[in-house]
């Protein structure tokens, strides 16, 4: 049972360590809560039976640094929008396009 | 291989949310007394997932006036770009234009450039009303080679295109219509016309970036079709005023669900 919740357990706090370095890291949360969850119930277990506790205490490790990673990126991540030059140039040569399509068009007014 | 799952299911997660952006609905005409030539909204879309919110990209819908030989039109144009966090993963950089009456907001011309990670897609409608016809161009850019593909569509009298859709639900006499009521309209959309339904449900107050407005909540749905999810599950809230500005919209997606809330709104009409 024990095995079972810290594959449980590693499975969960790796996802929430990928998820917190991309951008979508707040839904590292809820990785990183179910990693700690298995990871009590493991402890639990591990505690009950006297084996050993070194994997759990890395699963500890791998959530806590992504629930740090997380919260550091939510406190100071400001959304904006990055090089737009690109779409500006875009938007302007397309107008100019257009003016000369719109001048084969009959257009009621 | 967790990665590469975890990167594919983003991927597709931010092209659906990226066909909804300029996706949502409208209704039909009259003389335009809600758009003004030089008018500015800006939004910030977020992906929504498990009550936690992912800014994802941003969202505008400008108006401009354009001088052609012998009329002058509205340009309706709606782009969207990613927050440059997500621009290594999954870069967005979408364009739509429409070219419009001033007066009737009935499209003349309808542009669409997107460009989605790998994935670049140009289209271009000219409208003939008259003869009910459209002239489509299309054009892909694949491995292969550029795809290009010309074609004649016939419409109905009151198809129009997605962007001056969005803007004629905004000229809606919304203060006639009762809650329950459901009005359909058509746009061509990928060569298909397309059928949006939009029902109001009632009023509602709302704090927004723009203030504490007092907004008609419509319920929005598209037939035969796989992109909005529920019949009303896609929530559109536009002010109660002369101006109409769309604050907060909710759409429910294949792989979840996502809003838009208005972040600054300038040279409004009235």
């Amino acid at each position: 049972m024990r095995n079972v919740f810290v594959v449980l357990g590693f499975i969960a706090s790796i996802l929430a360590v990928i998820l917190a370095v991309t951008p979508l890291f707040k839904i590292a949360y809820i990785p990183s809560i179910a990693a700690l969850v298995f990871g009590l119930i493991a402890f639990y277990f591990a505690k009950q039976k006297q084996l050993p506790r070194k994997s759990i205490q890395l699963i500890f490790l791998l959530t806590i640094i992504a629930l740090s990673l997380s919260t550091y990126k939510s406190v100071f991540t400001i959304a904006e929008v990055g090089n737009t030059e690109e779409l500006i140039q875009k938007e302007n040569e397309s107008e100019l396009d257009a003016l000369e399509e719109l001048e084969d068009i009959e257009i009621d007014q | 291989m967790l990665l590469i799952a975890l990167y594919q299911q983003t991927n597709f997660m931010l092209r659906s949310i990226a066909s909804f952006l300029i996706f949502f609905p409208l209704i039909v005409f009259s003389q335009n007394n809600a758009i003004g030539t030089d008018e500015k909204l800006t939004f910030s879309a977020s992906y929504n997932m498990s009550g936690l919110l992912t800014e994802i990209a941003q969202v505008t819908m400008e108006t401009s006036e354009v001088k052609t030989s012998s009329s002058t039109l509205l340009r309706l144009k709606c782009s969207a770009a990613t927050y440059s966090s997500f621009d290594s993963y999954f870069k967005i950089r979408d364009l739509y234009e429409s070219y419009v009456s001033p007066t009737t907001l009935t499209p003349y011309l309808y542009k669409r450039d997107i460009n989605e990670g790998n994935y670049n897609k140009f289209e271009q409608y000219k409208y003939n009303h008259k003869s009910q016809n459209v002239e489509s161009i299309m054009r892909k850019k694949k491995r292969s080679g550029n795809i290009e593909e010309k074609k004649n569509v016939k419409i109905s009298k009151n198809t129009k295109d997605i962007v001056s859709t969005i803007y004629h639900i905004r000229n809606l006499d919304l203060q006639k219509t009762k809650p329950g009521d459901t009005q359909s309209f058509t746009f061509l959309f990928d060569n298909e016309e397309k059928t949006i339904r939009v029902k109001l449900i009632g009023k509602e107050t709302l704090t927004t970036n723009i203030g504490k407005k007092e907004c008609y909540k419509l319920a929005i749905s598209l037939n035969n079709s796989t992109i909005l999810k529920g019949s009303n599950d896609n929530l559109l809230w536009l002010t109660v005023d002369a101006n109409k500005v769309p604050v907060y919209a909710k759409f429910k997606i294949a792989v979840g669900s996502g809003e838009l809330k208005i972040k600054s709104a300038t040279g409004l009409k009235n």
